[in-house]
């Protein structure tokens, strides 16, 4: 079983991915949540966590900081950012920065388990 | 209302293909994240810039765009919106229904972004802002530049916007 942190400013999408995340199948135990990059560095620093699902678009600290400064302090889980934001260029910066892979919203329970199954 | 006619210029993008897109979005978001179908009444007849009892969401987009993407719903479709987006009954317009709202004109405006900026680097999207209230007004000073389509969805109608202007 894996500890999952979801970063993500809208309570709404934490709790969908949590309910996704279930329906999926994939073998989760405790799902933390954030709602933004500094917020997710905290959670990262006293808590094990085993994958982390990043939002980009945030306040305060958005995600493409949030990947670079999780990667900085030892993060050595795999991050893989769900957002609305699709361009070639802002997910080839998410890569760069230290992201494992990207989900596009909206997505469904089967699109969650055919990314992140591996990885669980 | 139409489409910026330097927008369909940069973006190769007529007023109709435009309307398609958010159309064709705005069925996937619903029907991914709510398990509800919706059906356009493309195109809005009267512009519409009064509403009742209802929850408008917002996202700005600005760079090489400026503009912005809204969604203005009833009070009551809001609700059973977010009740489908959460799985429990959401019977009052409160935190959930506000943050229901702005996540969804977020998926929409990352869809419209999407089709005007492929790279992604030269336009940003803001952090959604919901208004509700029994009776309010939005107007914009460029009423021009946009377009505004009805959907029906539950026996109820909503507004999706995008005002958008290209920037030199």
């Amino acid at each position: 079983m894996s500890n999952v942190l979801i970063v993500d400013d809208s309570s709404t999408m934490r709790k969908i991915i949590t309910r996704s995340l279930r329906q999926a199948g994939l073998s989760v135990d405790t799902i933390l949540e954030a709602a933004d990059g500094i917020e997710g560095l905290n959670a990262l620093g006293s808590n094990t966590v085993d994958l982390v699902l990043s939002d980009i678009n945030m306040p305060n600290m958005d995600g493409l900081e949030f990947v670079k400064q999780a990667r900085a302090q030892g993060c050595k889980a795999p991050i893989v950012m769900i957002t609305t934001e699709g361009g070639e260029d802002i997910i080839a910066e998410a890569m760069n920065s230290g992201a494992n892979g990207s989900i596009r919203k909206p997505f469904t329970p089967d699109q969650l388990q055919e990314k992140l199954g591996g990885l669980l | 209302m139409s489409l910026n006619l330097n927008v369909a210029e940069w973006a190769h993008v007529q007023e109709v293909d435009m309307a398609r897109h958010i159309i064709d979005a705005t069925r996937e978001v619903f029907s991914t994240m709510m398990v509800m179908e919706v059906e356009d009444c493309y195109p809005l007849i009267e512009p519409v810039t009064e509403f009742h009892c209802s929850i408008t969401g917002m996202v700005g987009l600005a760079g090489s765009y400026t503009g912005i993407l809204s969604i203005h719903c009833p009070a009551h479709l809001a609700m059973k919106m977010t009740s489908n987006m959460l799985g429990m009954e959401v019977e009052e317009v409160g935190e959930d229904v506000n943050d229901a709202l702005g996540e969804i004109a977020n998926m929409l405006g990352g869809h419209v972004k999407q089709v005007l900026s492929k790279g992604g680097l030269d336009l940003n999207l803001s952090i959604p802002t919901v208004i509700s209230g029994e009776t309010y007004t939005i107007r914009s000073t460029n009423n021009q530049d946009c377009v505004v389509i009805p959907f029906r969805c539950d026996g109820e109608r909503f507004l999706v916007g995008l005002t958008i202007r290209k920037e030199c």
